[in-house]
C-alpha cells in the first residue's frame, strides 16, 4: 500500500523528469522533436539501454562491470578488423567477437566467485586491459565496419530500417502480445487471490502503451521506418525481463544480491549463477559493441569509452540498487531513456563536452538523491 | 531464587508509563491499547507471544516510532513526553539493548563503548580517557573484558555484555533488555541477571523481555502480559506461576510443553561415521570422529555447550562449513562426500539455521519469494517458473504452518520472529526433505510458536522423515528427542536413549566428564 504508492511516485518522478527534459530540449531546439532526430535518439537509446540491461544482470547479484565500455570498443574492433583487414564474412566476424566476449566475461565471473576477487577490481583491471587490447587490435587506425562502404550485416545493424508496413504490423503485434500477457497476468493474480490493479488502471496502461507504440511507429516511419536497433533492444528487453522475472536464474540473482549467505544456505548455486550473469553480460557487451561501432561507422580508439558509467547510471536512475537485490527492466529502460535524451539533446544544442559531462553527473546524483528520499521512511 | 528483595512501593511515581497506546500499520494493528507502568527500581518483565506487540511497544518507548505515528499517551518521570527521535528517548534516560547486536566488529571494546560520544581534548580523541572510561563502565557492570580487545574476537555472549555496558555508559534511568539472553550460556545468563539485580539495587528500572520463564521468574518483580497488541494483565511475580502467565499469553491453558509423541523408527536415513572436520585446510579439527545414525520417523537431539561444534556439525553435513579430513556421510543411498547446500538439498537434506535473519531470510522480499527459493527447480517447466504450481505450494505451506500475515506477497521484514521462523521452516519443507536439520528452531520465539514447531516435528516424524534437532535448552532436548547425542569439544560425549537421559547425565556428557555413559552411537 504505502510501498506501491512510493514506487508509483518513483515511476512518476522519472516520468516527470523525462517530460521536463523533453520539454526543455523541444522548446530550446525544435529539431529535437523532429522525426529524424527521434529516430536517431531511438538508435542511441537502444545502444545505451542494451548495455544497461546487461549491467542490470550483474548489479542484481551485487556485482559490477566496469569493463563494459572497454569491452564495447574491443568487440567492435575485433569484428571490424576481421572484416576489413582479413576479409572475413561479416556474420562470422560478429560470431567470433561475441564468443570471445562471452568467454572473457565468464572467466572474469569465475575469478570473482571462485578466487574471491571483488568484481570492482577484476573489471577495473578488465577496463584497462581491454582498452589496451582494443587499441592494439586497431593499431591506432580507424577501421571501417565494411569494405569500400558496401553494406554488410555489421553496417546494417544501425542503418537498416523496417519498411513502413512492417513497422505497423510489428506495432500491432507488440500491442496484441502486451495486451494478452497483461490480461493473463491479471487473471492469474486474481486466481491466486493477490491484489490486482483495478480495471480502469489496467485499461489505461494498455491504452497508453498502445498509443506510444503507434506514435513511435508513425514518427519513425516519417523518417525511414523503425530502426533495427529498436527491434534488437525490444527483443533483448523482453529476454532480460523473462529471465529476471520468470526464471529460477532470475530469482537467484535477486536472492544473491539481497542476502548472499542466506542464498547459499537456500541452495542457490551462487558460483554458477554469477558466472552465467557475467557470460550473458559478455554477450550483451559484444552486441552493444557492434551497434555502437556500426553507429560510428568505424572502430576508433574512443568507441565505447566511459559507456560502462552510462550503463550504471541508467540502472541506478531506474531504481537499481548498487548493493544488489533491487532493480527492474522497465526501470532500466526509463533510466537509459533519460541518459540518452540528455546526451542527444545536448549534442544537438552543440553543448561543449565539458558541460555534457557535468550535466550527466549532476543528473545522476540528483536522480539517486530523489530515489533515496522516496525510499526513506 | 526469590523473585524480589526490593520492595515495590506503589506510592512512588512510575519512571515510565503508557496509557492506551495504539499503533497501526497498514493492514495491521500492532498495538491495540497498551497501558503499563514501570516503577523506579523494579524489573518489569513483558511476556507475550509472537506479534503480541512487545517489539512495537519498545520501538515506541525508544522513539523509533516517533510521536504522531501512534495514539495514546507516554509518560516519563510523571509528565507526558513526546519522543520525536531516539535521541529524545535517550535524553529521557531510556536505553535499549536490542536482540540484534549493533557493534562495530573491527573496533575495540572501548571504541565501541564511546562510539558517537568520544571524549575530546583539543579536538582530538582523548584515548586515555576512552580506555579509562571503558574500564570503569565494564567494572561497574561486573564484566571482565579487556577494553582493548577487538569486538570481532569476542563470542556472541561477550558481545552481548559489551552491548549492556554500552547502554550503561549513557547513565540510563530505564534499561530495556530485549531477549538479552537468547545467545547466552547458562553461566553467562547468571552473570547477566546479577548485573541487572545490581542495577536495580542502584535504582535503575528495567524492562525485561524474554521467552525464558526461569529467567523471568528469577529476575522480575512484576510481569505484564501482552496478547494481540493489548496489555492483558500485570502480575506480581511472587503471586503467580509460569502456568498462569502462559495461560494469559495464549488465552488458553497449555497442558504439556513438549508434546513429543512416541513413534516407531524405520530404516536408517542419515548415517555419519568417523566425521573429522576442520574449518580450513591447516586448522585444528573442530569435529573429531563424530558418528551417529538417524532413522525415519525419529528425532535425534544434539546438545552440547557453546563451541562444542553443534552448529558446525549441521552446517558441515549440509555442505556449508568446513573441510572434511575423514569420515563418511550417507543419506539414504546417496553418499554426501563433498556436499554443497545445492547438492544436499537435491539429495533430500534440508537445514533450518539458528540465525534466521543472516542465513535464512530475504527480509525485503515477499513471503512467497522466500518460501519457494529452495524449490524453484521443482516448480519450473522448460526453464520458466510455473507460477500456478509455485503459488499452490507456497499457499499450502503458508496455511499449514499458520503464518500470521496478510498474504504471500507480504514482505518478511514485517513479520514477528516466530512467523519469520515459520517461513524459514516452510522454505526447507517445500524441498520435501527426507532428513531435516533443525538448528535451535525455537530460539527467540514464544511459547505458542514453540508448541507449533513441536507439533510440526511430530507431524513430520509421523510422515517418515528423520529429524536432527540441535538445541541449547536441555528441557527441549529431553522433551522432544527420541535419542540424544551430546557433543563435547567436537567429540561425542555420550549418546542417550530417551529413557536413560536426565539433565544431569546430559550435562556431564557435555562437559566430557568421565562417568557419563559412553555408548556407541550405532547401538540404538
Amino acid at each position: 500500500m504505502k510501498t506501491t504508492l512510493k514506487s508509483a511516485l518513483r515511476d512518476y518522478s522519472m516520468l516527470l523528469a523525462l517530460a521536463a527534459i523533453w520539454a526543455f530540449f523541444g522548446l530550446e531546439h525544435p529539431v529535437f522533436l523532429s522525426s529524424r532526430n527521434l529516430s536517431l535518439l531511438l538508435i542511441e537509446l537502444s545502444i545505451t539501454a542494451s548495455l544497461a540491461l546487461g549491467m542490470l544482470l550483474v548489479l542484481l547479484p551485487a556485482q559490477i562491470d566496469l569493463a563494459a565500455g572497454s569491452g564495447v570498443g574491443l568487440a567492435g574492433a575485433i569484428a571490424a578488423v576481421l572484416i576489413f583487414s582479413h576479409g572475413a564474412p561479416a556474420l562470422l566476424a560478429l560470431f567470433v567477437a561475441t564468443v570471445a566476449c562471452v568467454v572473457i566475461w565468464a572467466l572474469m565471473g569465475a575469478l570473482i566467485v571462485r578466487q574471491r576477487i571483488p568484481a570492482f577490481i577484476i573489471t577495473l583491471g578488465g577496463l584497462l586491459v581491454f582498452k589496451g587490447v582494443h587499441w592494439l587490435t586497431i593499431k591506432g587506425q580507424t577501421v571501417p565496419v565494411s569494405e569500400g562502404g558496401k553494406n554488410n550485416a555489421y553496417s546494417l545493424l544501425t542503418t537498416y530500417y523496417l519498411p513502413p508496413l512492417a513497422g505497423f504490423a510489428l506495432g500491432a503485434l507488440v500491442i496484441a502480445g502486451f495486451a494478452f500477457f497483461l490480461l493473463r497476468a491479471r487473471a492469474r493474480r486474481a486466481s491466486y487471490g493477490f491484489k490486482v490493479p483495478d480495471n480502469e488502471r489496467s485499461f489505461l496502461t494498455l491504452f497508453i502503451a498502445a498509443q506510444l507504440v503507434f506514435l513511435l511507429v508513425i514518427v519513425t516511419n516519417q523518417y525511414r521506418g523503425v530502426p533495427l536497433p529498436a527491434l534488437i533492444l525490444g527483443t533483448l528487453a523482453l529476454a532480460v525481463y523473462v529471465l529476471t522475472a520468470h526464471t529460477p536464474f532470475g530469482r537467484y540473482l535477486y536472492a544473491i544480491g539481497s542476502n548472499e549467505e542466506a542464498a547459499l544456505i537456500s541452495g542457490v548455486p551462487i558460483e554458477r549463477t554469477v558466472i552465467v550473469a557475467f557470460a550473458l553480460m559478455g554477450g550483451i557487451v559484444a552486441l552493444t559493441g557492434f551497434m555502437q561501432t556500426a553507429y560510428a561507422g568505424a572502430s576508433t580508439s574512443t568507441v565505447g569509452s566511459l559507456m560502462e558509467l552510462d550503463a550504471v547510471a541508467a540502472c541506478v536512475i531506474g531504481g537499481t540498487s548498487l548493493r544488489g537485490g533491487r532493480g527492474s527492466v522497465t526501470g532500466v529502460l526509463f533510466g537509459a531513456l533519460i541518459m540518452a535524451s540528455l546526451l542527444n539533446g545536448m549534442t544537438l544544442m552543440a553543448v561543449s563536452p565539458e558541460i555534457k559531462f557535468i550535466a550527466r553527473g549532476v543528473v545522476l546524483a540528483l536522480a539517486v538523491w530523489v530515489d533515496v528520499k522516496l525510499n526513506s521512511d | 531464587m526469590s523473585a524480589s528483595s526490593a520492595s515495590v512501593s506503589l506510592a512512588r511515581a512510575p519512571v515510565l508509563a503508557t496509557r492506551e497506546l495504539v499503533k497501526r500499520f497498514p493492514g495491521v494493528t500492532a498495538l491495540g491499547g497498551v497501558s503499563f507502568e514501570l516503577l523506579p527500581g523494579e524489573v518489569h518483565a513483558l511476556c507475550g507471544e509472537n506479534g503480541a506487540g512487545k517489539s512495537t511497544l519498545i520501538k515506541l518507548l525508544s522513539g523509533i516510532h516517533p510521536f504522531g505515528s501512534y495514539e495514546g499517551l507516554l509518560f516519563a518521570a510523571g509528565s507526558e513526553v513526546q519522543f520525536t527521535s531516539t535521541r529524545d528517548a535517550e535524553a529521557a534516560g531510556i536505553a535499549v539493548i536490542y536482540q540484534e547486536l549493533a557493534l562495530v566488529p573491527e573496533m575495540t571494546v572501548a571504541e565501541n563503548l564511546c562510539l558517537g560520544h568520544a571524549p575530546l581534548r583539543r579536538g582530538l580523541i582523548d584515548w586515555d580517557r576512552v580506555y579509562a572510561d571503558a574500564a570503569r563502565v565494564l567494572e561497574m557492570a561486573k564484566i571482565e573484558l579487556d577494553p582493548t580487545t577487538e569486538v570481532r574476537k569476542l563470542g556472541v555472549a561477550e558481545r552481548q555484555l559489551v552491548e549492556i555496558a554500552k547502554a550503561l555508559s549513557k547513565n540510563p534511568k530505564v534499561l530495556i533488555l530485549d531477549e538479552p539472553t537468547a545467545a547466552l550460556s547458562e553461566d553467562e545468563v547468571r552473570r547477566l541477571l546479577d548485573v541487572v539485580r545490581d542495577l536495580r539495587a542502584r535504582g535503575i528500572a528495567a524492562i525485561y523481555i524474554s521467552h525464558k520463564f526461569d529467567e523471568v521468574f528469577a529476575i522480575a518483580d512484576r510481569i505484564t502480559v501482552l496478547r494481540d497488541g493489548k496489555s492483558i494483565t500485570t502480575l506480581e511475580t511472587k503471586n503467580t506461576t509460569p502456568d498462569e502467565v502462559i495461560r494469559h499469553m495464549v488465552g488458553r491453558p497449555i497442558t504439556e510443553l513438549f508434546p513429543r509423541r512416541a513413534s516407531t523408527p524405520g530404516g536408517v536415513l542419515l548415517s555419519v561415521s568417523g566425521l573429522t572436520v576442520a574449518e580450513r585446510r591447516d586448522a585444528p579439527p573442530r569435529l573429531r570422529g563424530v558418528s551417529f545414525e538417524v532413522r525415519a520417523g525419529e528425532v535425534l537431539g544434539i546438545g552440547g555447550l557453546m563451541g562444542a561444534g553443534r552448529t558446525e556439525l549441521l552446517l558441515h553435513l549440509f555442505g556449508a562449513w568446513g573441510r572434511r579430513i575423514a569420515g563418511k556421510v550417507r543419506l539414504a543411498e546417496i553418499s554426501l562426500d563433498s556436499p554443497t547446500p545445492h547438492r544436499a538439498l537435491a539429495a533430500g537434506l534440508a537445514l533450518v539455521s539458528e540465525d534466521r535473519k543472516r542465513y535464512g531470510l530475504f527480509l525485503e522480499s515477499a513471503i512467497g519469494f522466500n518460501l519457494s527459493l529452495s524449490s524453484l527447480s521443482r516448480v519450473s517447466r522448460r526453464g520458466l517458473v510455473d507460477e500456478d504450481a509455485e503459488v499452490a505450494r507456497s499457499r499450502a505451506l503458508f496455511d499449514s504452518l499458520r503464518v500470521k500475515a496478510p498474504g504471500l506477497e507480504t514482505a518478511v521484514r514485517t513479520l514477528s520472529g516466530g512467523n519469520q521462523q515459520k517461513v524459514v521452516i516452510g522454505k526447507a519443507l517445500m524441498t520435501e526433505p527426507k532428513v531435516l536439520l533443525l538448528d535451535e528452531p525455537t530460539r527467540g520465539i514464544d511459547v505458542g510458536a514453540k508448541l507449533e514447531v513441536y507439533e510440526l516435528v511430530n507431524r513430520l516424524c509421523s510422515e517418515g522423515k528423520a529429524i536432527v534437532l540441535v538445541s541449547s535448552e536441555l528441557p527441549e532436548l529431553l522433551g522432544m528427542s527420541d535419542r540424544i547425542v551430546m557433543l563435547s569439544e567436537g567429540k561425542i560425549g555420550g549418546t542417550f536413549s530417551r529413557a536413560e537421559a536426565t539433565q544431569e547425565r546430559l550435562l556431564s556428557a557435555a562437559l566430557g566428564r568421565p562417568g557419563a555413559p559412553q555408548k556407541e552411537a550405532e547401538s540404538s
